[in-house]
């Protein structure tokens, strides 16, 4: 039977990233902050300790630090009238669990969006006329500029160290850096990591090409750093175990290390583990929500929590989810283009062309989760797109993060698939290649999207959500194009063997992993009828709900999504300050 | 492989070949200690000592397990790289992981209702890992019967070579099971896995396949190999650490 626990002011559904960084800005508020989030503390497990750590059948391939599919998944189908079917292992992308999220598993690459990006539609029309933008293409702007984000990203970069090399400072190119990038106000917190042989190789072949080639900024810490609140990053040793793996070093900056651990310590803040939300309480009539209801996983006892504010700060499926199951907010139809919903749903386009090197060493096994090289010119709208038949695009970098042999092995076309040829030719070659890689854009689609599955629920009894999506047109126009130039490269950097290249084609397969870079859902914008939350994350039909993370995005840029919505997320820790003390839409 | 005959093949209920060294004493890893590899076995004199092999299958049945070893010695053949499958350990690692929480089903969603789907929805049988595999081994042992009149472990490596390259295009395939989308999606990764995955779960025995490609595994820590050795052969990839050596 449900019990009730006192009330609480601000309780954050979800103890990943995003909610960390809000309520690092609502630190000695005074306001009563908590957080719940569905699994544990992974802080000297076998996950965050040697020698366990470096096992790459257990973390790399089993995914266990990724969310449990036995518990929830999503179902899938490629369109509106096919069935919808649970994918029962996802490979496609990897949600976290416990305290920190699937920020505790990334690999670290840590951009802002370009400056455009925030303003999207206004950009796209202004440049090439409304008429170029095709129906079925939802792109629309967020109703908030890169100027207000700017000073988040700054502090973002200065409270997880992240390492580069400015390209663009207050309107000043600088050499070295990304040309096409947002103008910063300063330069990043760290100097970059070391390049790597394949960055070397990159790098070359990219200058000859007249590009402009910079290091992609990283939070993996290149040396000992210690941020604005006393939190510390070791030097990254290059180990080759980041994405999917949990740092057991303290270099890869997280908020299982640089944020929790601090917040634990201030008397206002409490993150509860092992608890699984199951609603939101709604009031329809006042427009408001009264709390959440959660099950405490280790009792089994479910909770009614009261709270003065509800924040959502899950994974993008997960917020998305919860608004659905708890009927708040009109779901998106893509049949008729009405709601909001569920809307937007995107995702990633990757592709890459492999190279081989007899004569030079790669060594792909020492490398960081970042510690690419990397060219921006056929990025998202830094190029004309004028007669090309598509819009977006995406970075091109050299794409070494790590050497684990199971599934780290490049080997040319044509290989046998085992026998004595096949372990002869990894002998060859294993130590000898990359890919070049495309990390490109997903623009929305009328009919990709995110609702309740009728059929399928998780271990809690709640549907599943819904995923219906596939590839677009548009996104195999851009990636054959981007792919492309991304083969001009790899041909210039006079390897033994340039590969096929691989754009990416045909229908979305959940079991081809490729990021976990899915957003939508839960889109901010300037107008209620076509938007979930205001541009500040204020829901427009429960003034006392926020909702944060790349669910708030209203398409997928070519970039990964974590900056900006770690910027979003201190912005919003301010803004839950300022509607604390003075409640009403901001 | 001696036994030609039609006996049962009883001499598969005990994994009882050793690759390399023979008779080396069981070496329990050290479960405590710090973090210096462990001392050499004493009977590792021989190059490529080899961990002793555990005693008995915990999943596979004498037949399946016949056909396991057929298989694994028929994909990775000894040559200057490695031994043989059975002596890299790869029949074992493939039965612990269908005795272990992945072949039982850990972390797949086995909620009903069933239905077929599309490739790209993935792996949607109702049967676990393990008993998806025992299918296919069952499936793949009466298709070899049937076409070459012959028990499958009984084919020499070439012939059996042979035929996985026709069961990998489809050219097996049954409305009743398709025998491809079974080897390609569910045998060939644990071989791969096997192959490569560290020692400790059966497989890649004394890291061989590691040393074999110039993986240096454990302990990782290369902060300043990656300037000292960037464009450079990495000394540490002749030999190979592994979870065992640091616990």
């Amino acid at each position: 039977m449900i019990r009730k626990l006192p009330r609480r002011s601000v309780v954050f559904v979800g103890g990943g990233l995003t909610a960390a960084l809000a309520a690092r800005q609502m630190k000695n508020s005074g306001i009563d902050v908590l957080v719940l989030e569905r699994g544990g503390d992974l802080a000297g497990s076998a996950a965050a300790t040697l020698p366990n750590q470096r096992d790459e059948l257990r973390w790399g391939v089993h995914n266990s630090l990724v969310q449990n599919w036995a518990n929830e998944t999503y179902t899938l189908r490629h369109a509106v009238g096919e069935h919808a079917l649970p994918v029962r292992r996802m490979e496609a992308f990897l949600p976290g669990e416990g305290m920190g999220g699937a920020a505790n598993h990334w690999n670290g690459q840590t951009w802002r969006w370009a400056e455009y990006d925030p303003a999207l539609r206004t950009r796209l029309e202004s440049r090439y006329g409304k008429a170029a933008i095709p129906r079925d293409m939802t792109v629309q702007d967020w109703g908030i500029g890169y100027a207000e984000m700017e000073p988040y990203h700054d502090l973002f970069e200065r409270l997880f160290g992240i390492a580069g090399q400015a390209g663009n400072i207050g309107g000043q190119i600088v050499e070295g850096g990304n040309p096409f990038e947002a103008p910063r106000t300063r330069d990043f917190p760290q100097k970059p990591l070391e390049m790597l042989e394949s960055g070397r190789i990159f790098q070359a072949a990219a200058q000859s090409l007249g590009y402009k080639p910079f290091p992609l900024p990283a939070a993996n810490s290149p040396r000992a750093y210690t941020n604005p609140d006393g939190a510390k990053l070791a030097p990254c040793q290059y180990c080759g175990h980041c994405e999917r793996f949990f740092c057991e070093a303290n270099a890869k900056a997280s908020p299982a290390v640089l944020l929790y651990p601090m917040l634990q310590k201030q008397r206002d803040f409490e993150i509860r583990l092992h608890s699984q939300v199951t609603g939101i309480d709604y009031d329809r009539h006042a427009k408001r929500v009264t709390g959440v209801r959660f099950i405490d996983l280790q009792t089994a006892q479910e909770w009614e929590q009261p709270a003065d504010v509800v924040v959502l700060s899950g994974f993008t499926m997960t917020n998305t989810r919860l608004l659905l199951a708890s009927g708040i907010g009109r779901p998106y139809d893509p049949k008729s283009g009405k709601g909001v919903v569920g809307k937007n749903f995107c995702y990633q386009v990757m592709s890459s062309v492999p190279v081989f090197f007899k004569d030079r060493w790669i060594n792909p096994f020492m490398a960081s989760g970042a510690s690419q090289m990397v060219v921006d010119e056929f990025n998202g709208d830094n190029f004309d797109h004028a007669g090309l038949g598509f819009f977006g695009g995406g970075y091109i970098y050299s794409n070494v993060t790590n050497g684990r042999p199971i599934n780290s092995r490049l080997l040319p076309a044509g290989t046998p698939r085992w026998g004595s040829a096949w372990k002869q030719a990894n002998a060859d070659w294993y130590p000898h290649a990359f890919n070049v890689a495309v990390h490109g854009s997903n623009y929305p689609h009328r009919e990709n999207h995110l609702d309740l599955d009728p059929t399928y629920r998780d271990a809690y009894g709640m549907p599943l959500l819904r995923m219906t999506f596939n590839f677009r047109e548009n996104d195999h126009r851009m990636s054959e194009y981007v792919t492309n130039k991304a083969a001009g490269i790899a041909r210039a950097m006079g390897a033994t063997t340039v590969g096929t290249p691989q754009p990416r084609r045909g229908d979305f397969d959940a079991r081809l992993y490729q990021t976990t870079h899915t957003t939508g859902g839960t889109i901010m914008g300037a107008e209620p009828a076509t938007s979930v939350v205001s541009p500040h994350l204020q829901h427009w039909d429960a003034q006392n709900l926020f909702v944060v993370g790349a669910s708030v995005y209203t398409h997928n840029a070519g970039y990964n999504p974590t900056g900006p919505l770690a910027a979003l997320a201190l912005r919003l820790g301010d803004d839950l300050v300022r509607y604390a003390r003075q409640p009403r839409m901001l | 492989m001696s036994n030609k005959d039609n006996a049962p093949p009883a001499r598969r209920i005990f994994l009882s070949r050793v690759g390399g060294a023979s008779g080396a004493a069981l070496a329990l890893p050290a479960l405590f200690g710090g973090l210096a590899p462990a001392p050499a076995g004493a009977q590792g004199a021989a190059a490529g000592a080899v961990a002793p092999q555990p005693a008995s299958y915990l999943s596979l049945g004498p037949q399946e397990a016949a056909c396991v070893e057929a298989l694994v010695d028929a994909m990775c053949p000894a040559d200057a790289l490695t031994p043989g499958g059975v002596d890299c350990g790869l029949h074992v690692f493939i039965d612990r992981q269908l005795a272990g929480a992945w072949g039982r089903g850990d972390r797949l969603y086995r909620q009903g209702p069933w239905q077929p789907g599309k490739p790209q929805h993935g792996y949607q049988s109702p049967l676990t890992p393990e008993d998806h595999f025992k299918a296919g081994i069952a499936a793949l042992r009466r298709e070899t019967q049937k076409r070459t009149g012959k028990p499958i472990e009984q084919l020499d490596a070439a012939r059996i070579d042979t035929l996985l390259q026709e069961v990998a295009a489809d050219q097996w395939d049954d409305p009743r099971f398709a025998l491809g989308a079974w080897f390609n999606d569910a045998f060939y990764p644990l071989f791969v896995q096997a192959c490569f995955a560290d020692p400790m779960y059966g497989g890649n025995r004394d890291k061989v396949f590691w040393r074999s490609v110039g993986f240096p595994g454990l302990p990782a820590l290369h902060a300043r190999n990656v300037v000292e050795f960037r464009g450079r052969a990495f000394p540490g990839a002749a030999s190979p650490q592994s979870i065992d050596d640091f616990s």
